[in-house]
């Protein structure tokens, strides 16, 4: 693969990346939600095979794998079928309206460009050039996980959140050990399953997975 | 040697599959106990093969030096104080097989935490605890369990996610400095030449992370929760030593962090975090109406003063934290014991409506009161030498003005916590006859009494614990 | 140059008026086809200008000037942004700055005409339909100015045929993704400041609806033929604009015939084109409620910002 190619690849996927994290902001729709969720997965095991296939590092081609496996297609079902449950199909009023989400975006964009200055010093090239948008989905996690009152929502919020830490990892040193790469995936698919079960017993006691709910415990 | 190192993940293994498997009464009854004897024993053991010998490896990432062996141990007295101590008398229904299996991957998870070289492999274990515990805390299927655990899951995989962003960037500057690796002894030693402002924010964040999940201040809203729905042998083992294993986790990143930056960053961020948690402690332990969640806040308290310490630095105050840590965890996790044997006999755990437990059920009450005055750091328990060796090392490192917030707010603390307490034990009851007092017995005091005798006596050691606690406080503080 | 910039600026300032009632009756045309209507036909537009234009204005009571005065703005101003933008050619006035903000200022000084217009007369929706014009147009300007600000980024410089010339020259940034980004943000916002579907359905007869259709409700004659006339030549314009930062190819950089007349011609394409499909979009799409057209506007905003961080980042990484 030439250079240039790679360039323009990688610069497709983290654009796909950082556009599926703004839609998701941007919609209140929660089955889009997970739809725009299993883009992501499917964009970051994108790059992180290409990163593999330039790099001739065949552990990697393995872990896009999984990455391809475990977040562009578990994680979307599992949240798919748990959704169905709930019975609300759209996030009714987030604590933000979308107009002021968008606006925090474009703030939080200016923020992971200035905190990634000094990773993108380390080795310059155009996986770390790319470093910013993983730290965008970073901030995009925390805002959906702040906002947002139903449960699923914050639920995608937080693979939001694992998935840009997932890239900046894979952008800025192809990725941590083998051994911890799969702990790691192997605990995020258990929180989420965990949370399923949590947001189904919610919805019997509460009748609803709206989290405003839960407000018995409070000093 | 190696075959101590994994002994204490395999039988968490074994017994946890064995109780899923067999659904034996036996194994639902005592696999929880027989997990945290081995891990005590493994402790044990490592302990002194560390003190007569050099660290020992298990694989490319177990790794045993003195502090991971004195952190097994407490793993394994304060499991065993938990779980011994929750023991239902012999005609109870013993408990649920995923209760007893979790416990015993919750003991492993733990071990695994501690035993790790690799900072990727202690991730993973902290975030397996998470993982154990959620079922745990949420066992009751009360409203208030359930926002607890969700809360707690939530909050504690965010915390832990952040923390692994921080690792993540630790990996990447060691790539930068030439050799790849997350194994905690390469990265302290000094021929990695780490890149400051990447090590800068790695080490912010992963301690961020970390002390998320130690419970510490302003990441602390999930702990009250977690830790007064969950049942009460879980809470002891939370508040008692999981706690603890973040702790450790955190010193592990300072010693990391500390050889590139200096002690400023990691000073600044622990002695922050530790005054927000006294103060937020101090500042809510007034209003407390339950005896859990007050025990909770007591947590935070203390895990407030361990960050202080850390701040400090140096042999003393880390050899006076991780003494802390032990006596903290020995007499929390009785006192959460006793809290649900009280819930049992009195069928509450408000504070308001529970009076005169010395005359009626001295059982809990002598318990109680033996733990409350260790709890609040009287002589002779082990937690009045900590805390004033934390205070004099703090004053002689030039935080003495910490040291003098943190002993007001300590103050508070007392206060708040001796009050209802008293009220509890001593209160007369007002129009009701005096009952008999009640011997029936809630669960065996032989744990509770081991616990608290040790708490006492533990100051007062000679022989290895010290030999072993500097030893294991050197690594921390001096890559010498 | 001055005088190729005065043949260009004639060229482009006629072919625009001729032009632009045939674009919007050729959008008519395909929407009712779609919608298996027999339509008007395309010259439509052209002959209900003649009707009006053959009319005398009745102005209500109570009426200033603004309400001759202010349709004449919006023409001039359709008409000045019809030079400034490079439709036909990349030739300039060295003393008229064919720069991006000059542009939107020009824009502006039509919206407010147009909005001046709609109060004018004191009724109720008109009024309605005025505040409503100039809400969008406070939310439509910072995307129009960013989104272009992104495609500027590589060329170095915010004069318009500045930025067509450098995007013809380098074939490879049209395809860029920081460039679709961009040319996307900048499409809703043109879809929005021309008062077209989702934001506003031009073919509405309810007025609690209105939003272009309102200002102009009291509006009759020459004053009407304008006022039309102004409105169909900016979304001309408009179109023009987004087509050549698109696909800039055709367009003169040289003032020869035969360059003016192939530049011409690809006009015609680029406008048939962009018409039809966003045509063909009104008939599938539904108009927006008033309350969400700020988070589609704030969406477009932030895919405007997005290339421009982006652009810096390529640049710059």
């Amino acid at each position: 693969m030439s250079a240039n190619l790679y360039d323009q690849l990688v610069g497709v996927s983290a654009g796909v990346l950082l556009m599926t994290s703004v839609l998701l902001v941007w919609r209140r729709s929660l089955v889009a939600a997970v739809r725009l969720l299993a883009i992501q997965g499917v964009a970051l095991a994108c790059l992180v095979a290409m990163i593999g296939i330039f790099d001739h590092d065949v552990q990697l081609v393995a872990v896009s794998v999984l990455v391809l496996a475990l977040k562009g297609v578990a994680l979307p079902l599992v949240l798919d079928r748990s959704l169905v449950r709930t019975g609300t199909l759209r996030e009714e009023t987030p604590l933000i309206n979308t107009t002021a989400s968008l606006l925090a975006v474009s703030a939080l964009t200016m923020l992971a460009y200035l905190v990634s200055q000094p990773l993108r010093a380390l080795r310059p090239g155009p996986t770390t050039a790319a470093v910013p948008v993983g730290i965008c989905l970073v901030l995009f996690g925390f805002l959906l996980l702040s906002t947002r009152r139903h449960a699923i929502s914050q639920l995608v919020g937080f693979l939001v959140l694992d998935n840009g830490i997932a890239a900046v990892a894979f952008l800025t040193s192809g990725g941590v050990p083998f051994v911890v790469e799969l702990g790691a995936s192997l605990d995020v698919l258990l929180v989420v399953l965990i949370l399923r079960v949590f947001t189904a017993r919610m919805t019997v006691k509460f009748g609803a997975a709206d989290l405003d709910e839960l407000k018995e415990l409070r000093d | 040697m190696a075959i101590l190192v994994l002994l204490p993940l395999i039988g968490a293994l074994l017994l946890a599959a064995a109780t899923a498997l067999t659904r034996a009464h036996v194994l639902r009854r005592f696999s929880a106990i027989a997990t945290s004897a081995v891990v005590l024993a493994a402790g044990l053991g490592l302990s002194v093969a560390v003190l007569h010998g050099s660290p020992v490896t298990a694989g490319g990432l177990l790794r045993v030096d003195a502090l991971s062996a004195f952190m097994l141990s407490v793993v394994g007295a304060v499991g065993l104080t938990a779980t011994w101590g929750g023991l239902a008398a012999r005609d109870v229904v013993p408990p649920d097989w995923t209760y007893s299996a979790l416990i015993c991957l919750f003991l492993g998870a733990m071990s695994l935490a501690v035993l790790a070289d690799n900072l990727g492999v202690l991730w993973v274990a902290v975030e397996a605890t998470t993982v154990a515990t959620a079922f745990l805390v949420g066992h009751n299927r009360t409203r208030g369990s359930l926002e607890a655990a969700w809360k707690y899951v939530v909050l504690g995989s965010v915390g832990v996610a952040v923390a692994f962003l921080g690792l993540v960037l630790v990996y990447a500057a060691s790539v930068a400095a030439g050799r790849p690796t997350l194994s905690w002894v390469a990265l302290t030693s000094s021929h990695l030449a780490l890149d400051p402002s990447l090590v800068k924010v790695a080490g912010a964040l992963a301690v961020l992370g970390f002390a998320t999940k130690a419970g510490l201040a302003p990441m602390h809203s999930w702990l009250p929760d977690a830790h007064s729905q969950a049942p009460a042998p879980v809470s002891g083992l939370m508040s008692g030593v999981l706690l603890s294993v973040a702790f450790y986790a955190i010193l592990r990143i300072q010693a990391v962090v500390n050889p590139v930056l200096g002690t400023g960053l990691m000073r600044g961020l622990l002695v922050a975090t530790g005054l927000l948690s006294l103060a937020v402690a101090a500042a809510l332990i007034v209003r407390q109406r339950d005896l859990k969640r007050m025990l909770a806040y007591s947590s935070i308290e203390h895990m407030g003063l361990l960050a202080l310490a850390a701040a400090v630095g140096g042999t003393v105050a880390i050899a006076a934290a991780l003494l802390h840590v032990l006596g903290h965890g020995l007499a929390k996790s009785s006192l959460f014991v006793v809290s649900g044997r009280i819930l049992v006999t009195e069928g509450t755990t408000q504070l308001a409506r529970i009076r005169g437990l010395l005359v009626r059920h001295p059982a809990e009450a002598v318990p109680y009161l033996v733990g409350m005055a260790a709890m609040l750091g009287l002589p002779p328990f082990t937690l009045f030498f900590t805390e004033v060796a934390i205070m004099l090392a703090g004053f002689q490192h030039g935080l003495g003005w910490a040291m003098t917030l943190a002993a007001a707010l300590m103050l508070i603390l007392f206060a708040g916590l001796a009050r209802p307490s008293i009220a509890m034990t001593f209160g007369a009851e007002s129009s009701e006859p005096v009952a008999a007092a009640s011997t029936a017995r809630q669960g065996p005091r032989t744990p509770l009494a081991l616990a608290l005798g040790v708490t006492a006596v533990l100051g007062f050691t000679a022989g290895p614990l010290p030999t072993l606690l500097t030893r294991a406080a050197t690594l921390l503080t001096g890559t010498k | 140059m001055n005088a190729s910039a005065l043949v260009l600026a004639t060229v482009q300032v006629i072919t625009m008026i001729v032009l632009s009632p045939l674009l919007v009756g050729l959008m008519r045309q395909v929407r009712a086809r779609l919608e298996g209507r027999a339509g008007s036909g395309i010259l439509q537009p052209w002959r209900d200008l003649r009707k009006l234009f053959a009319k005398e204005p009745v102005q209500a009571d109570g009426t200033s000037w603004v309400m001759s005065a202010g349709p004449v703005v919006l023409v001039a101003s359709s008409l000045l942004v019809c030079v400034l933008v490079p439709l036909v050619g990349t030739a300039t006035f060295p003393l008229i700055p064919d720069d991006l903000f000059v542009m939107v200022s020009v824009l502006l000084l039509g919206t407010v005409a147009l909005a001046l217009v709609g109060l004018d007369s004191g009724s109720a929706f008109g009024g309605m339909g005025s505040s409503r014009h100039m809400t969008i147009a406070a939310l439509v300007e910072p995307t129009v100015l960013v989104s272009v600000y992104a495609l500027s980024i590589p060329v170095g410089s915010s004069a318009l045929s500045a930025i067509v010339k450098g995007r013809l020259e380098d074939p490879a940034s049209v395809a860029a993704p920081v460039s679709l980004l961009a040319l996307v943000a900048l499409f809703v916002a043109v879809v929005a400041e021309t008062g077209r579907m989702p934001v506003d359905n031009p073919s509405t007869h309810l007025e609690l609806t209105m939003i272009h259709e309102a200002m102009i409700l009291e509006s009759s004659g020459r004053d009407l033929a304008w006022l039309e006339l102004g409105s169909w030549i900016r979304l001309g314009a408009l179109l023009g604009l987004v087509g050549s930062l698109l696909a800039p190819w055709g367009i003169a950089s040289s003032m020869t015939v035969t360059t003016v007349f192939v530049g011409l011609v690809a006009l015609v394409a680029k406008l048939i084109a962009l018409g039809s499909a966003l045509a063909a979009g009104e008939v599938f799409l539904a108009k927006i409620r008033l309350f969400r057209v700020p988070e589609l506007l704030a969406g477009s905003f932030v895919l405007a910002f997005l290339a421009v961080a982006a652009s810096y980042l390529v640049v710059g990484g």
